[in-house]
């Protein structure tokens, strides 16, 4: 009975509370975008994830929430298409994989280079840190700094480090993903 | 599928649709949440002015694509849909369209048979490009192979409009494709009854995929003739293929088999009447005209077909009488006496009330029959002339044009019949048919011919063609003086002077003096004059300038006032045609220097212009052996396109050289040969040479590519020995200096011609290539300091005859054969072509090899087992070179060849002959 009463609940709550919100995750290939969005919608981590061509379209359902998650292709031939699926959207998540170091400066400029384009103005940005649970990664503070997160202004900025693989910190992601929900 | 050009009956009886309002909705797509049924009537609205040929701009269309790429995965299986035939239009005209690959391919795969997956698949090859068409792969290949039908003919369809693109990766798709073929599956096995709940695949039983799947494994192997006979021997067993569409691709593909290979003839010959036999008549009509389509066909071969096609004339079904007509009707004009066995059936036609038939019938019956029935046949049409199309008069009319030359005393009925229709309603086509008929008449049939002017004279009292009017006011002003009564035509002609436009009127006045000038009776010449005269005050300049023109000839009343009105001689338009290719074609620029000289062009009669016409038309229009097929049968470049890329090969070699300092000097090339290889293309050093003519050097450009990873050559040279030194001088060799791996270079080897400018040295050289190899140091990439000097010996090749000679063309062989025989000097040699597997190969290579241009259409054998090739060219110096080269075959010996070489220039014959002994 409570069962049934939970699903009744839900359905009222989808019906005439139900909100979408459109969220977008961008990052250099190989990052991990592709395999955060599986994971968070439910799907199996898999090794072998062949790179986006274009973009990748998933929901994940929270509550009476619908999170619709553009992961888009990072490479070089993608990157200037990013700009475009981010208008409008409630939130930007950029991820890092914080154990390719080499990496870092390139993901650095394309970042800073997106934050300045006058049609993102105010978008909340979620950085990732993804691979945690590989060995020689960075910290947070030091992707901080690698990063130069202090740099960027007029809007919400966060960083968390998390592992697609082992789904560590998954949940504070959504968490401050929900936050931007109603706006 | 989009129009090229806008629709203009789109909207009638539609709802008016505007594309900027359409554009301006648009913003609906980046509402949230999404409304389905309204998203989807937009798309509609889209689609429908995108099928309709209404073009969005760029920033437009990729807007709309940005906006319809947030409907993605939504629910509603029909919006879906919608979503990927709308894409599939937008990809031509909207940027960044590959955005959406990774989406679209999760919609088409997947064990559902949800009903957007075939449009996924379509979508998708629609917005790939090269560089993404391997990641695709896997999804290609299963929706191949997938038990939906719908599902697989998309696929395929598909792959074949990606084969041009990534030829490479399609090509792979091979084994799925002939699974596909071999399929006879028809989808669903049994349904439950319940109808399929919307948003899933219908239930498909077509076979259609098997048609689509042969389609595609033949542009697969299109190069590959074995594959191609196991294909058709595989599927073209009874019973492998259950679709006949597909079958009637195996007939054509077997019967082009069959033409291009004599050895395959015969098995194909036997698949061919199986399938004259098979149970669906659209494969019988495909073999029937398949075989009689055949060149050099025997009557043994295509009496089978004819059989077949004399059943289906007495078929119930209209249609099925009409196909077997027109193929009979086609073929009755090269092979009269086979088709002969179906007239008792083909007369019961000739009253058919669909009167296409009734058409077909006759012309048949005209070609095929004898003078005897021609009378009887043409007041059968006569009575239903009115009532056929423009087109099928004309195929009357043509019937009646080869008749009238072949029986002439029917004369009179014919004319009476063509003067009929000429009065009758029809378009400008179908009256030129008609009064180039009549021409052909009174050219060549001389008891019609003043009764044929009198017709074409009323004929132009009312003639809405200027065209046609101008050609007959000449013909009158040709022919009519020379009849018994000129009067009679002179008042016809000024009619024209009075009625019509300024162009007939012209063409008038210059009739009109044809009958003045050299007029012996005083009182004709007088009316003219008079006539003449009045046209002075025309409003025209033309039609005043001509009367000016002619009033003074006939005052003047000379010898030359006379010729140049009779016009009775003309030049001989074949030798003027091959003088003025001659002259424009030539690569020497001095030729330009002197205007081209007519006087050297011989003039013949109008007579002996006639005689040739005749003979002309009527082997024209009884050939006995077919003319080269048309159509997409042979994926070999036009001689025509062939010509045109040698000639763009030729530019830039002459460009490339025109840089070099030191061979600058040499002045213009006169020939460079085509590429030679001298080593296999897998060795480790690639390398071919050209041979580039000058008026007194010889340039040997060899082309060297360094294949070995991780090395670099310098000072590449090459060692180029003459085998004969008495008339080849070294001249300098220019070295490349550093040759990176896979990276092209090149070296000149410059010869001077000792015994100078007309000389034509011929010699084997032999080659070898001299550098000094350096490894490349692996951590700075660059090479190391001290290198090993080596040589590596390539092939010899042979300078010969033919790098002198360059193909010309010329319309008649037997006139130029004649010159230069008369002339010149002559060479011969029979020859054993072992290697040859049949007639075309042998003629191709022979024309190649000998570097000269086949005439009269000789450069397409119509005979597998003899054939004459006629070869024209012209060495750098100028001199004209004749070949006739006779073949022969037996699956024994291969081809057996007589090459007879005539050129102007002494002693040039023998060394064009000792090009290829
Ligand atoms: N060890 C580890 N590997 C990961 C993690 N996330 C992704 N990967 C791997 O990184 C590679 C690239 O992942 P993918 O999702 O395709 O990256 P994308 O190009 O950003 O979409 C894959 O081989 C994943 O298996 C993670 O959290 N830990
Ligand atoms: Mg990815």
């Amino acid at each position: 009975m409570a069962g049934l009463f939970k699903k009744v609940y839900d359905w009222l709550l989808r019906t005439f509370w139900a909100t979408e919100m459109d969220v977008t995750m961008i990052g250099l290939q190989n990052a991990g975008k592709t395999s955060l969005l599986r994971v968070l919608s439910g799907g199996e981590f898999a090794i072998d994830s062949i790179p986006t061509v274009g973009f990748n379209m998933k929901r994940v359902q929270r509550g009476h929430v619908t999170l619709k998650c553009w992961d888009l292709g990072g490479q070089p031939r993608f990157r200037p298409m990013w700009e475009r699926y981010c208008r409008n959207v409630n939130a930007i998540v950029f991820i890092v994989d914080i154990a390719d170091l080499n990496l870092l400066p390139v993901a650095r400029e394309e970042l800073h280079a997106l934050m300045n384009s006058p049609t993102l103005e105010g978008i909340p940005l979620l950085v990732l840190g993804n691979k945690s649970d590989l060995p020689d990664k960075l910290s947070m503070d030091e992707l901080i700094d690698a990063m130069e997160l202090k740099n960027i202004s007029h809007r919400e900025v966060s960083c968390y480090g998390i592992s697609a693989k082992e789904e560590t910190n998954l949940e504070a992601v959504l968490q401050w993903l929900m936050k931007f929900a109603n706006r | 599928m989009s129009y090229g050009k806008k629709d203009e009956d789109a909207d009638t009886g539609l709802v008016k649709i505007d594309r900027t309002q359409v554009f301006q909705e648009a913003r609906l797509f980046n509402t949230s949440p999404i409304q389905p049924r309204r998203c989807r009537i937009l798309l509609t609205k889209i689609a429908l002015l995108l099928y309709t040929g209404e073009k969005f701009p760029t920033t437009e269309a990729t807007t709309l694509f940005f906006g319809i790429s947030k409907l993605f995965q939504n629910k509603d299986a029909s919006l879906r849909q919608m979503v990927h035939l709308v894409i599939k239009e937008l990809a031509s005209s909207a940027e960044d369209i590959i955005m959406v690959t990774s989406t679209i391919m999760k919609d088409t795969g997947g064990s559902t048979d949800s009903i957007y997956r075939p449009n996924a698949i379509r979508a998708l090859c629609r917005i790939i490009d090269a560089t993404t068409v391997q990641s695709i792969e896997r999804v290609m290949k299963t929706a191949i192979v997938d038990k939906n039908p719908s599902v697989s003919s998309s696929a395929l369809v598909s792959s074949y409009h990606l084969l041009p693109i990534a030829r490479d990766v399609v090509r792979r798709w091979q084994s799925e494709t002939q699974e596909a073929a071999a399929s006879t599956k028809s989808s669903g096995g049994f349904s439950l009854g319940f109808s399929s709940s919307s948003g899933n695949l219908p239930v498909n039983n077509s076979t259609m995929a098997q048609y689509h799947a042969i389609g595609l494994l033949y542009q697969m192997r299109m190069h590959d003739r074995m594959a191609l006979v196991k294909m058709v021997q595989q599927f073209g067993v009874a019973g492998a293929m259950k679709n006949p569409a597909a079958i009637v691709m195996l007939v054509r593909l077997a019967a082009q088999l069959a033409e291009e290979d004599h050895q395959l003839r015969k098995p194909m010959m036997q698949l061919l009447d199986g399938w004259l036999r098979h149970k669906s008549e659209m494969v019988n009509f495909e073999a029937a005209k398949s075989i009689c389509d055949m060149r050099d066909v025997s009557d043994a071969e295509v009496s089978q077909a004819v059989h077949v096609l004399q059943l289906f004339l007495s078929s119930p079904r209209a249609v099925t009488k009409f196909t077997a007509l027109r193929i009979l009707h086609n073929f009755a004009s090269f092979k009269p006496h086979v088709v002969n066995v179906c007239n008792p059936d083909i007369e019961l036609l000739i009253s058919n009330s669909n009167r296409s038939i009734a058409t077909f019938a006759i012309t048949t019956l005209l070609k095929t029959g004898n003078e005897a029935s021609v009378d009887r046949l043409m007041k059968q049409i006569s009575g239903f002339m009115s009532e056929i199309t423009d087109e099928f008069k004309i195929t009357i009319v043509e019937a009646i044009r080869t008749l009238c030359l072949k029986f002439p005393s029917k004369q009179a009925g014919m004319l009476q019949f063509l003067s009929g229709i000429l009065r009758d309603e029809g378009g400008y086509e179908f009256k030129r048919a008609v009064v180039e008929s009549m021409f052909d008449l009174i050219k060549f049939v001389p008891d019609s011919k003043e009764e044929a002017l009198a017709h074409l004279c009323e004929f132009i009292e009312d003639c809405e063609f200027t065209k046609l009017a101008v050609r007959i006011l000449h013909l009158l002003g040709v022919e009519g003086p020379k009849t018994s009564q000129p009067t009679k035509y002179i008042r016809y002609i000024y009619n024209r002077v009075v009625l019509e436009n300024a162009i007939v009127r012209a063409a008038a006045v210059t009739a009109l003096a044809k009958f003045g000038v050299g007029q012996k009776d005083p009182e004709v010449k007088r009316s003219v004059d008079v006539l003449l005269t009045r046209c002075l005050d025309d409003v025209d300049d033309e039609v005043r300038d001509r009367a000016a023109l002619n009033l003074r000839l006939m005052h003047e009343e000379d010898e030359l006032a006379t010729r140049f009105v009779k016009n009775d001689d003309m030049f001989a338009l074949s030798a003027f045609e091959q003088q003025l290719v001659m002259y424009v074609t030539s690569d020497d620029r001095s030729a330009f220097d002197t205007a081209f000289d007519i006087s050297k062009i011989p003039v013949v009669t109008r007579e002996q212009a006639d005689a040739e016409d005749r003979t002309k038309k009527l082997t024209a229009s009884t050939p006995s052996l077919k003319p080269p097929k048309l159509g997409p049968s042979k994926a070999a470049p036009s001689a025509a396109e062939a010509a045109a890329s040698a000639s763009a090969a030729a530019q830039q070699y002459a460009q490339e050289l025109m840089q070099i300092p030191e061979i600058k000097p040499f002045g213009h090339v006169l020939k460079s040969s085509p590429l030679v290889e001298l080593t296999e293309a897998e060795t480790e050093y690639v390398v071919a040479v050209v041979k580039h003519i000058f008026k007194e050097h010889i340039v040997l450009q060899y082309e060297v590519k360094n294949t070995l990873p991780a090395t670099v050559l310098e000072n590449v040279s090459v060692l180029a020995t003459p085998s004969d030194d008495e008339e080849l001088e070294d001249a300098f060799v220019i070295p490349a200096e550093k040759l990176g791996t896979d990276v092209p270079g090149k070296i000149y080897v410059a010869f001077r011609k000792v015994n100078g400018e007309g000389s034509l040295p011929v010699s084997t050289f032999s080659n070898i290539l001299k550098f000094t190899s350096k490894e490349i140091d692996p951590t700075t990439n660059e090479p190391e300091d001290v290198g090993y000097d080596d040589e590596y010996e390539v092939s010899d090749f042979d300078l010969s005859g033919s790098d002198y000679v360059i193909p010309i063309f010329a319309s008649n062989f037997a006139h130029v054969w004649e010159q230069v025989g008369a002339q010149g000097d002559e060479a011969e040699e029979t020859l054993q072509l072992s290697g040859m597997k049949s007639i075309p190969e042998a003629t191709e290579q022979l024309a190649k090899a000998l570097s000269l241009q086949p005439l009269e259409g000789t450069d397409v054998p119509v005979n597998q087992t003899t054939h004459t090739l006629k070869l024209l060219g012209k060495t750098v110096s100028g001199g004209r070179v004749v070949a006739n080269v006779r073949m022969a075959f037996s699956s024994k010996t291969g081809v057996t060849t007589k090459i007879t070489v005539r050129s102007e220039e002494e002693g040039v014959a023998a060394l064009v002959v000792g090009s290829v002994a």
